[in-house]
């Protein structure tokens, strides 16, 4: 046990202590160039922009070499006709699918190879053998792929029809040469500068690199899922249709910022999307001590049971869908709905007024429908609150002769108001996010004009219309204004109360 | 206690006594007419909520004639479960539950897994630039790209049309990191650094002891994990729109609840338009909305003991 303990101990202390020499310290500046070069290379194995097997015009040009590396459909989607017809043959390019996938798996041990120069010297060395082993298989793939596009153009020629195959040879080719001869370069001449291990220790690696190299995936995805579609604004400043791909020649500059507010029909829906979002928002902030007053009210009842009751049931509204709460106002509210039944089976009078095709208070309607979905919920964060409010106020408030308002006035409100205001600065604070599925569910041409917030306009504008940039440009705007308003809404906070909220 | 959602109540409850005693005698009237009002207004708000799921399943579970006559109003007449026998036939209702079923079992558990593992590593102080990293996770909570450059950013990654468009960008979520990484601290350092002393590598110490003592709060987003998955809808309708076999569930609901009126629609079920003539539009949205609430309200029970933990807003600190 003592000698675990002391193996332990040492390869949390040793490590830094290990004396570099010269060659070492000038391998450790290669190697941050071979990490950048593995880095590029991975990137680029996810842009279609960078694919290098996109060696015909027909094959599609939102694939990457990833897509290419594992679906072999995706390469030849277009190519029905071409086979049958013969322009093409199908070896070429299952051939082409094998060597993107070749090229994958290159960069997959070029990746290997990366991580392993963060150990010690034996694992660097293994670590080399890698990043050379990569950028061999690498180099001898991507001069195979060259060697295809000649096969497709000759081909092509043979049943002349080099007009429609549209054979050509991605400039990134050459690219993914030099990245592949940089892994072969560094990782040899790293071979030879890094020492031998001496006693022979096993591989070892520093504990700081090892916990990053377990947190990297995380630290990959979330760059990949929440920092990658920044790239998007782009297309904020270009004249873009879906399908197209950006060239400097559509550089628009500022042209849809301004669009935005010259042009007329533009102006109008903007105003009118505008008056919603704020109205939606306005009722809800307006409104946002409903769950307080629900939790205070509720907290007077002293049946545990029925508080029991009545908890657990309104909670429930809070984890079903928009969509089904859509399914539920069909159903009560539509032209066979209950409403319409009951009214209809006490009275004579036969009614079909169906609630949900009408314009009138639709806000109202909306709040009210929020407010049901949402209210139990909110209000269990205040009944916590309540919990953990001193009892010995209550008593002296009661010996002073206070009564029920009056305590719950100047106690358990006051007691309340921390937790109310963090929740209204947040509520502030995203102001122009009203959410999408809400108003998309209830949307229909009869309320359309009034229910139509923000996040549903950029929907329709976005991805019904196909207008992408004006609808980039509306995002980026509000995705400006919300995170000004919670740096805004973080200061007062901390101003106030001495807390932030983020 | 058994039950979560009643929160502080015992305490609360002497509390309430002490005053009840005091006040009983001066009060009374008013008190009695206090207590109606207070009892009236929630028994009728929780009434509203069960009710419409209630009314929903009487007129799934009725004969279908007297259901288009609007004759189930409050009561279930004629019972038969003949609607939910002609539902389970409609093939493309079929492939949407399993694939929410799958999204939402797959889904839920990477992004536990993930979830842990990273909470547990950002914990961890000697990890090269922790601060850096862990505020990098972090931020992602505070902005986003926006709507129309996010499905970009999915169409370039090839994640249009594809079932891991629901899993994979949901696997790292900074709010569970967080709510795991408070946990994570309040385990006594102790026992983690006996372990390491032991020789122990951090995946061994995260498999077996960060992992077993984290359960409660894992227990927590799991579930919360579970019904974001199985309620979700906007991947779906934005990402998938052109591939029918990959709508979850809510998306199919969503195309039922607008389109039934046009019997065609369930017609690409098979033998589905058979189904149609003896089920009336409203009969298919009511059974469909049941199918899919049904399970929510399964594990619904099983749920309310997490929502304090769930609701640890004061954990989101940088």
């Amino acid at each position: 046990m003592a000698d675990k303990a002391l193996r332990a101990h040492n390869i949390k202390k040793n490590q830094p202590a290990v004396n570099k020499t010269p060659n070492e310290k000038i391998a450790d500046v290669l190697y941050w160039f071979l990490r950048g070069a593995i880095l590029a290379n991975i990137v680029m194995l996810f842009f279609p922009a960078f694919n290098p097997a996109r060696l015909s015009g027909m094959i599609n040009k939102n694939l990457s070499l990833f897509s290419c590396g594992i679906s072999y459909d995706s390469i030849v989607g277009n190519f029905g006709r071409a086979f049958r017809q013969g322009w093409i043959l199908e070896e070429t390019f299952k051939t082409l699918n094998l060597l993107s996938a070749v090229i994958i798996l290159a960069i997959v041990l070029a990746s290997a190879g990366g991580c392993m120069s963060l150990g010690n010297r034996k694992l660097k060395k293994l670590g080399c053998i890698f990043s050379l082993a990569a950028g061999v298989v690498e180099l001898l793939a991507i001069l195979g792929i060259n060697g295809l596009y000649d096969d497709i153009v000759d081909q092509a020629r043979a049943s002349d029809k080099i007009s429609r195959v549209l054979p050509q040879l991605p400039y990134i080719n050459n690219v993914f040469i030099a990245v592949a001869v940089v892994f072969i370069v560094i990782s040899v001449i790293n071979f030879i500068l890094v020492p031998k291990e001496e006693n022979g220790e096993g591989f070892e690696m520093e504990p700081k690199f090892k916990l990053f190299l377990m947190m990297l995936p995380a630290i990959a995805l979330a760059f990949v899922f929440s920092y990658l579609p920044l790239y998007g604004w782009r297309y904020a400043f270009f004249d873009y249709n879906s399908g197209e791909t950006l060239s400097m020649e559509k550089f628009v500059g500022f042209k849809w910022f301004t669009q935005l507010f010259q042009n007329a029909a533009t102006r109008k829906d903007l105003i009118t999307v505008m008056k919603n979002t704020l109205a939606m928002s306005g009722l809800g902030i307006v409104t946002s001590w409903i769950p307080m007053a629900f939790a205070i009210f509720l907290s007077e009842i002293k049946n545990q049971h029925f508080r029991r009751f009545v908890q657990t049931f309104t909670t429930i509204p809070n984890f079903i869908s928009w969509v089904l709460v859509y399914a539920i106002a069909i159903a009560l509210f539509s032209t066979d709905g209950f409403i319409n039944t009951m009214i209809n089976s006490v009275s004579d009078a036969n009614v079909t007024t169906n609630y949900l095709m009408s314009n009138s208070h639709s806000w109202l309607k909306m709040l009210a429908w929020g407010t049901w979905k949402g209210v139990g919920w909110s209000a269990i964060i205040y009944i916590a609150a309540i919990s953990g409010i001193d009892q010995g106020l209550y008593e002296a408030a009661t010996v002073d002769g206070a009564g029920r308002f009056a305590k719950m006035w100047h106690i358990t409100v006051p007691e309340l108001i921390p937790t109310y205001c963090v929740l209204l600065l947040m509520s502030i604070a995203n102001i122009l996010s009203n959410g999408l599925e809400q108003y998309m569910v209830f949307s229909n041409p009869m309320n359309r004009e009034t229910l139509q917030v923000l996040d549903l306009y950029v929907y329709n504008l976005g991805i019904d219309k196909g207008l992408i940039p004006l609808s980039t440009v509306i995002g980026m705007v509000k995705s400006v204004v919300s995170v000004t308003l919670l740096f805004a809404a973080n200061g007062v906070s901390k101003a106030v109360r001495g807390e932030s909220i983020v | 206690m058994d039950n979560g959602i009643n929160l502080g109540g015992s305490k609360k409850k002497s509390a309430n006594e002490v005053s009840d005693t005091t006040t009983h005698i001066k009060l009374a009237a008013g008190d009695i007419v206090f207590a109606i009002i207070n009892y009236t207004f929630f028994l009728i708000f929780t009434i509203s909520c069960i009710f419409p799921f209630y009314y929903i399943f009487i007129n799934t579970i009725s004969s279908n004639e007297l259901v288009t006559r609007g004759a189930i109003t409050l009561l279930p007449k004629q019972l038969t479960i003949s609607n939910y026998l002609q539902i389970a036939k409609v093939g493309d209702l079929w492939t949407s539950v399993i694939i929410t079923f799958v999204r939402t079992i797959l889904g839920t558990a990477l992004m536990v897994f993930a979830s842990a593992l990273a909470g547990y590593l950002v914990t961890k102080k000697e990890m090269w630039h922790r601060q850096f990293w862990y505020r990098f996770l972090v931020i992602t909570m505070y902005f986003n790209a926006g709507l129309i450059p996010w499905y970009l950013n999915m169409a370039m990654l090839g994640l249009t049309d594809t079932f891991a468009a629901y899993i994979i960008p949901g696997v790292i979520s900074p709010y569970n990191i967080i709510l795991v990484k408070t946990y994570v601290e309040s385990i006594p350092g102790e026992i983690e650094e006996s372990a390491y002393m032991d020789g122990a590598s951090y995946w061994t110490i995260f498999r077996k002891i960060i992992w077993p003592l984290s359960k409660p709060i894992l227990a927590t987003i799991a579930i919360f994990g579970a019904v974001g998955h199985w309620n979700s809808f906007q991947d779906s309708l934005i990402l998938n729109a052109n591939t029918p076999e990959l709508y979850t569930l809510q998306h199919r609901l969503y195309i039922y609840l607008n389109k039934s009126s046009n019997v065609g629609a369930l017609a690409s079920g098979g033998d589905a338009s058979s189904i149609a003539s003896q089920m009336n539009t409203k009969i298919i949205q009511y059974t469909i909305s049941m199918v899919t609430i049904i399970p929510i309200l399964c594990v619904y029970p099983f749920m309310q003991k997490y929502f304090e933990k769930g609701l640890m807003l004061g954990a989101v600190k940088g």
